[in-house]
């Protein structure tokens, strides 16, 4: 990062005091809430409110979240069909699991997809967020906005519903446009490059638009100032993004990323209804295969060893992104 | 008018709106909490009969008129049909077995060939005693019903359900078609060869927006009709013995009495067998050279409409498309059925369906009284008046059924049981869904690459078939 | 300005140069990186509006007319046939009904629990702070797949297996909605509290009579977005639902598809298109909300 980018966003960051975009600073700690005069009163009133307003959520998650996490693990312990008693089987399920070959590959699929996936979705929603931003008719630009958001409004099922019919090797509207270019039909559903693609594509076709939504928030909260500021030091067009707007945005591409790191790791919808997770296991994710073993296979204690592995790998995943952000993520 | 005086007007309104916000949200709670706690659901948690069928709800209404029938029958027994939405066979046992875990089991089922098994291993209670019992009046209903229909629901032994509708993987064409390559309508025992070079014709006769052959990857009328026809199957069929009671009580002067048995058995996977491969490399075939499709996953949601604007040649399917392509608007001379070309054999692959009673029915003697009544022919005549599917009693398998929606070979549907006596049930052991994906997963890779491919494929699949059979389930 | 100097990435400390940026208000003459710009983006707006625009367009076909080639993208000659076949077979007006109690409740539970708990984060100091918030965040992590089961045997355990309420209780703690309410009151100007405190007021009338008045744009957020998600959620009711009084719209439109090929596409079509209309309603009036509230922490 050059230090003429540095001096712009410290100026820009005085000047936009008290202003911040929601989703700006994620860590706990990042930033330290407004402070107020603490006297002893004062400190044990804040401690009962803090207790009484936190009561729902808390207890809310506790009972639907961190209670069922407990039991899903000690269920992994245990062979159970629902139908008979469970019976315990120690580390029976894990090894069963670590050993079939479908688990392993969705799992490797379901990262590969994540990866790939966010990607397309991030770079997207950026370089379109940029450039609805620029000077352009403000009916024009409301439009955009809204084109890129629409898809965000509709379900998986309903969008995988009417893309499979678009995908159609035969009679599909995509392989007919391609067609007028002479390209021969592509066996999109069949074949298992052509789901991949397709399973990424629908996905990041409906939900490019809230990372954009995002960046759009990210993008706004940046002063004017900074950007006359960089065009009088020389920078203009692309550079301008990369030396200005890039490190600004750091923070709100965090949360972007996080946010769709963690929805992407949990894609079910869109292979369930397209593909099925075929063909093979090419589109299969590690949350169908839970999905999968539990409810049409009746092994909800091998269902559990899947869903605990998955967690402990999300887990890591997003550590290592807090870790990697404290590295690259540019607070104003 | 003072600015302070104002932002507290300004206040006052905004609570009163934000206090009749909030206390309309609590309103429209209170007001709906029968909907939000499910007890305006009729006949829920009463003590009625439940039946659950696979449906919507208008499914549910059209067994109004037998459920009528019924009650003034046995005005003592109260019945309620619960219709349960699924995509598939699958996703509806998938519900069933939900309702289960969730305490509140039906107590009838009605469950097709594909979880014929798994109830009968895990959750229904057998129907032997009861058939006994009333032999005299179940006679007339077995006398009726081709016995391959109910060997599907005999497992070790027992009988499990009766069937109530079936249908076999037959040939629908289109007919158009056929005249313009310059076909006749095919011979009854056409051959896999003679079907070829029919598919080629058509691809000649139009070369775009059409296809010869279009099939689904499914259990039913996916790869196993044409491994039925080649003699094999994925997994190594076996019969338990017994039975004896049903046959000898009801099939005694049955001309295919010597082949009856106390049930399939499905134990060991089978698709390293050569004639699989044959089977397959077969369809690789069609792929390759344009007539058929690659068979997509889940697929066929789309086939009525593809069939009907005349874009498929041939497909295969049941009397239970009559009515769809009716619908969509096809003649009754637009399309007609054949039955499935002969290989090795001419073995025909069907489905069918019926009522099985739930091991924790409170009353099952009542379940019985419906289950009864079900498959007398008043009762059959209210259920399927049309041709959704193909009724198990040959009597109504007739003219009437089909006049004015056609196909004009309607007889080819029953005639593939008395033809055909081998036919037999999709393979479906008590691991059905495990098994089902298995199958499903490998069958596109399989028919739509090189050789290689589909040797690497049937591998896989042979591997997965036998994680899926090995599973307790 | 040149478009030389736009693609010299290369080149690592900026030098002077007499352009001007872009977003300059006062130069009007042609640009080609405007149309360049624009051109790009109408492609994409076509590629996100074109699949939608197909869908409805199909479904006032008539089931014959639903696979033309070339595809139409505008409807004509409309033909409601298969719009009456989705009423037929779906009760439509209860799928809907359940949708929205399922909906509405879910979004006003998390923008009042969210708020407040948020608020708690953000403003209110007690120990344990940080931790408790880094667990409420770490439960965002966990797919639903894995904690279905056991919620399932809690709901049962609750006596609410196959009601609505089962999709609805475990719906209401936040993680995301809280996190955002904390980013939001975190975002409204320090000076406010202080003003407050020095006036001698209590927590709880800062709360009332500083923060709360605040919150509704980012409470708004919070509705928004769990309308939207919930609104379109396809697992869990798969999984918790049974009777089919109680689906919500996607299943229902799910199960249009019907079995073994006999589902029409234009109906189902008919039903995609009809399951957008309340969410298109709550977009077109919460849109702005969305927006402004994303855009800027404070909501005037």
């Amino acid at each position: 990062m050059s230090t003429t980018t540095r001096r712009l966003a410290g100026e820009s960051g005085k000047r936009q005091s008290g202003k911040r975009a929601v989703g700006e600073t994620t860590t706990p700690d990042a930033n330290a809430p407004a402070q107020h005069q603490p006297t002893a009163k004062s400190r044990q009133s804040q401690r009962w409110l803090a207790w009484i307003f936190l009561a729902p959520t808390i207890l809310g998650m506790g009972l639907f979240t961190l209670i069922p996490i407990v039991a899903s693990v000690v269920l992994a312990f245990f062979h159970w069909d629902i139908i008979s008693a469970p019976t315990f089987v120690g580390f029976d399920n894990f090894s069963e699991v670590v050993q079939d070959p479908t688990v392993r590959v969705s799992f490797l699929n379901t990262i590969l997809f994540v990866v790939v996936a966010v990607a397309l979705q991030l770079g997207l929603a950026l370089a379109l967020a940029i450039m609805v931003q620029e000077k352009m008719p403000a009916w024009l630009r409301v439009f955009f906005r809204s084109a890129f958001f629409f898809p965000l409004i509709l379900s998986a099922a309903s969008v995988s519903i009417f893309m499979r019919y678009l995908f159609n090797e035969q009679f599909g509207v995509v392989n007919w446009f391609l067609s007028l270019v002479g390209i021969p039909a592509v066996p999109w559903l069949t074949t298992p490059g052509g789901s991949a693609a397709v399973v990424i594509f629908v996905y990041v076709w409906q939900n490019f638009g809230f990372s954009f939504l995002l960046f759009i928030g990210g993008l706004a909260s940046i002063p004017v100032e900074t950007y006359e500021a960089a065009s009088i030091d020389g920078a203009t067009g692309w550079r301008k993004h990369l030396y200005v707007t890039l490190p600004l945005l750091s923070p709100t591409t965090l949360v972007a990323s996080v946010m769709a790191i963690i929805s992407a790791l949990q894609v079910f919808d869109q292979p369930y209804v397209l593909t099925r997770g075929g063909p093979g296991d090419s589109t299969r994710t590690a949350v169908m295969v839970i999905f999968e073993s539990a409810f049409q296979r009746l092994e909800f204690g091998q269902a559990s060893a899947i869903g605990v592995l998955l967690t402990l790998i999300i887990m890591a995943i997003t550590a290592a992104q807090f870790r990697l952000s404290k590295r690259f993520v540019f607070y104003q | 008018m003072t600015g302070a005086t104002n932002g507290h007007l300004r206040e006052i309104t905004r609570r009163t709106a934000l206090g009749a916000l909030g206390a309309g949200i609590i309103g429209a709670t209170v007001a709906s909490w029968p909907r939000l706690s499910g007890t305006d659901i009729p006949g829920r948690g009463d003590n009625s009969l439940s039946i659950a069928i696979m449906g919507t709800a208008a499914d549910a209404a059209a067994r109004q008129r037998a459920i009528d029938a019924f009650t003034r029958l046995h005005p003592e027994i109260k019945v309620k049909v619960q219709a349960i939405q699924a995509v598939d066979w699958k996703d509806f046992f998938t519900k069933i077995l939900t309702m289960v875990a969730a305490g509140t089991p039906p107590d009838v089922v009605y469950v097709a060939t594909e979880g014929a098994q798994l109830f009968a291993e895990k959750l229904a209670h057998p129907l032997d005693e009861y058939v006994r019992r009333d032999a005299a009046d179940m006679a007339e209903f077995f006398d009726d019903v081709h016995p391959s229909l109910v060997e599907a629901f005999m497992y070790k032994g027992s009988l499990y359900q009766l069937p109530m509708d079936w249908n076999a993987a037959n040939m629908y064409y289109n007919t158009t078609a056929f005249t313009q390559a310059g076909l006749e309508r095919p011979a009854d025992d056409w051959t896999h060869l003679d079907f070829r070079n029919s598919l080629a014709a058509m691809r000649k006769a139009r070369t775009s927006d059409f296809t010869p052959y279009y099939w689904t990857n499914r259990l039913f009328g996916g790869v196993v009709p044409w491994l039925y026809a080649n003699d094999t199957s994925f997994l190594k069929e076996t019969r338990s013995a017994g039975g004896e009671w049903l046959w000898d009580g009801f099939y005694a002067n049955d001309p295919s009495r010597s082949l009856r048995s106390g049930g399939y058995q499905w134990l060991e996977p089978n698709a390293n067998d050569d004639r699989v491969f044959e089977s397959f490399d077969y369809l690789r075939g069609l792929v390759k050279d344009g007539l058929g499709v690659r068979p997509e996953e889940g697929g066929g949601s789309s086939l009525v409409g593809l069939f009907a604007s005349n874009r498929i040649g041939t497909t295969p399917a049941g009397g239970y498309w009559v009515q769809g392509l009716h619908e969509a608007g096809m003649g009754e001379s637009d399309f007609d059925v054949q039955f499935f070309p002969r290989w090795k054999t001419q073995r025909h692959q069907f489905g069918t369906a019926g009522y099985a009673i739930m091991k924790t029915a409170k009353d099952k003697d009542a379940a019985w009284e419906w289950i009864k009544f079900s498959s007398s022919r008043e009762a059959m005549e209210l259920i399927f008046p049309n041709p959704i599917t193909t009724p198990a009693r040959r009597s109504m398998v007739n003219e009437q059924l089909y006049a004015g929606k056609g196909p004009a070979n309607w007889k080819v549907f029953y005639d593939t049981l008395d033809r055909f006596p081998t036919t037999g049930p999709i393979p479906a052991p008590p691991q059905q869904a495990a098994v089902e994906t298995a199958l499903m997963k490998n069958v596109s890779l399989a028919v739509s690459g090189d050789e290689r491919q589909l040797k690497q494929a049937l591998a896989s699949m042979q591997r997965d078939l036998e994680l899926a059979l090995r599973r307790q389930s | 300005m040149t478009t030389t100097t736009d693609h010299g990435l290369a080149g690592h400390s900026p030098r002077l140069s007499e352009g001007l940026p872009e977003t300059s208000p006062n130069r009007r003459r042609f640009s080609w990186n405007f149309a360049i710009r624009i051109v790009l983006l109408l492609i994409a707006a076509a590629l996100t509006l074109g699949p939608v625009l197909w869908t409805l367009s199909t479904s006032l076909r008539s089931p014959s007319e639903s696979f033309k080639l070339p595809p139409s993208f505008f409807p004509w000659n409309p033909d409601f046939t298969s719009y009456g076949e989705v009423f037929q077979q779906l009760n439509i007006f209860l799928l809907v009904l359940n949708s929205a109690l399922v909906t509405g409740l879910i979004a006003v539970g998390q923008m009042v629990s969210a708020a407040m708990a948020g608020y708690a984060f953000a403003h209110l100091k007690f120990r344990g702070r940080g931790a408790l918030f880094s667990i409420v965040l770490a439960t965002m992590m966990v797919p639903v797949q894995v904690t279905i089961v056991p919620v399932f045997m809690l709901i049962r355990g609750m006596g609410l297996s196959d009601t609505l309420l089962a999709l609805i209780l475990p719906a209401i703690p936040t993680a995301f909605g809280t996190f955002l309410m904390r980013q939001y009151f975190m975002g409204l100007p320090a000076e406010l509290a202080e003003a407050a405190s020095i006036d001698g007021a209590s927590p709880w009338r800062t709360f009332r009579s500083v923060y709360a008045p605040l919150a509704m744009p980012g409470m708004a957020i919070v509705g928004i977005l769990a309308f939207n998600f919930h609104w379109n959620e396809f697992f869990r009711p798969l999984i918790l639902t049974i009777s089919e009084q109680n689906f919500t719209l996607p299943l229902g439109l799910v199960s249009l598809q019907g079995n073994l090929g006999t589902g029409s596409i234009s109906v189902v079509l008919a039903g995609v298109v009809l399951s957008m209309i309340p969410a298109l309603v709550v977009f077109m009036f919460g849109q702005r909300a969305l927006q402004d509230g994303l855009t800027a922490g404070t909501g005037k």
